[in-house]
């Protein structure tokens, strides 16, 4: 590039009015192909993965201006909201914190229940998950893609895969890190999908997201499935990226054609995918945390049996919670 | 009146990355004209030994950036757009504002239409006509730019 500057310079000298370098027709097609080289690349190989990084790190100042007016304008809306206002959310807050403190009291007993009936079956712990709270900085500028960016990155410790929620479910999977930045996939994206089951009978199921409007598809049931509409779908943790028992979409609509054998489900999102500023960003524990005992357990079993007895007894675990810590959430 | 030199094309580049990068949602994210094409486009006929296909592919690598997508995408629109504006530049600059504005009109319908190529080759969705809304807010933005005095280069007469 820089080259080609100096060149242009250069014959801004002469007084050449035809002159100008290698003709357009010469340029469009060095560029076109240095640019479908870099689609090609960029697309099948990581190589510019860490290219981004750096050059969206570069972009962060920028980033941070464009971003300035809006932040203003919050804070001063913020700062002028009336007292009357705050007193009523105060009292809301605080009512709402009553009810979670007395739901999450039934959980600690849950917990510790369950806990003990895991080592009493010998199966693995449910382990803690650790969470981060991030903010959404904008949404995703690519309209084909749904996408939005947090303004938390490697500099929090966040890394690519974790699952992002708010109050009332799930809202995607963090798929790129920057190092003040995170880029979320939302789960109605069309490349995204995430395993659920339906709360009511515990059915397994992977929900796909559907792309251009707001809701998820679940494409790979039988006609017959016993599926209904205003079935709850929740996380079945069984990979590893979500954590059971998080709520995840409501089933709206079932068409059944008899010219396919599959269901046409579609389902809307729990959470606000669209509309909540504030996330949580949790991650998974990871699995070399597992206590040593447990993987002597479960190096002694069969590895194919284990896995099923582990898969079981998590769609129970994930019964008993999701009543307790969901229901609270919903009502909000 | 802005002064034909590098550091002015580089600072309305500049202004126009922040326009791009402030937070836009929702039907302002839809309709959100192409700032820096326009400004691509306003050089391309202005000073076209500043500002070439060259500068056109770097700013559109620093689109895709911005945009999150795939390296080269709005690079390659960006090209071929700045192609079609410089093949005519000389022609261009002759237009009144009206055909001026009917021909950045057809350059910003060449790179959605190169974009929207690209992004259906990697498996997007086709959307309904909404999709070209951009298009119509640029040539408004660029309607709006000459009427407060900026000179893209067309003679007044017929307008």
């Amino acid at each position: 590039m820089a080259l080609g500057f100096n060149h242009k310079l250069e014959q801004q000298q002469e007084p050449a009015f035809f002159v100008r370098g290698p003709s357009p027709f010469a340029r469009l097609v060095f560029f076109s192909a240095l640019s479908l080289a870099l689609i090609a690349t960029d697309s099948r190989l990581q190589y510019l993965s860490t290219v981004r990084q750096h050059l969206v790190a570069i972009l962060h100042p920028l980033q941070v201006i464009a971003n300035a007016p809006s932040q203003l304008y919050q804070n001063v809306t913020e700062y002028f909201s009336t007292q009357n206002r705050l007193v009523s959310e105060n009292k809301q807050l605080r009512q709402q914190a009553l009810e979670n403190n007395v739901a999450l009291q039934k959980l600690n007993t849950l917990t510790l229940e369950n806990s003990h009936l895991r080592g009493l079956l010998k199966t693995n712990q449910a382990l803690a998950e650790t969470s981060v709270l991030g903010e959404v900085m904008y949404v995703g500028r690519d309209l084909f893609r749904k996408k939005n960016i947090l303004n938390r990155g490697t500099q929090h410790q966040i890394i690519a895969g974790q699952a992002v929620v708010d109050a009332t479910g799930v809202i995607g999977q963090v798929t790129r890190v920057f190092p003040y930045s995170s880029e979320v996939t939302l789960i109605t994206d069309k490349a995204l999908a995430i395993p659920v089951q339906i709360e009511r009978n515990g059915l397994r199921a992977i929900a796909f997201g559907r792309g251009r409007d707001n809701t998820l598809d679940i494409p790979y049931l039988p006609a017959n499935v016993d599926i209904k509409t205003g079935d709850k779908l929740v996380t079945s943790g069984i990979d590893g990226v979500y954590p059971a028992g998080l709520a995840v979409a409501t089933v709206t609509k079932i068409t059944a054609t008899p010219d396919s054998a599959y269901a046409r489900i579609t389902c809307t999102p729990t959470g606000g995918i669209e509309n909540h500023r504030h996330v949580l960003i949790v991650s998974m524990p990871i699995k070399n945390e597992v206590p040593s005992q447990e993987v002597e357990t479960s190096q002694n079993t069969l590895p194919t049996s284990n896995k099923k007895e582990s898969g079981q007894t998590k769609i129970k675990k994930a019964a008993n919670l999701t009543e307790k810590p969901i229901k609270p959430n919903a009502t909000q | 009146m802005p002064h034909n030199n590098f550091k002015t094309v580089y600072i309305s580049l500049l202004v126009a990355l922040i326009c791009l990068l402030v937070p836009w949602s929702g039907l302002a994210l839809k309709a959100r004209p192409d700032f820096l094409l326009l400004v691509v486009i306003f050089w391309l006929i202005r000073a076209p030994n500043l500002c070439n296909i060259g500068t056109a592919w770097l700013v559109g690598l620093i689109a895709d950036l911005a945009s999150g997508g795939i390296f080269g995408q709005y690079a390659l629109a960006y090209t071929v757009t700045a192609f079609f504006g410089v093949v005519y530049q000389r022609r261009l600059v002759l237009f009144n504002h009206t055909q001026q504005l009917l021909y950045v009109f057809i350059l910003l319908l060449i790179s959605q239409f190169t974009l929207l190529i690209l992004k259906v080759f990697s498996g997007a969705e086709v959307w309904g006509w909404s999709y070209f809304l951009p298009s119509f807010t640029g040539i408004l933005l660029w309607r709006l730019a000459v009427l407060f005095g900026l000179n893209t280069g067309g003679r007044a007469r017929g307008t």
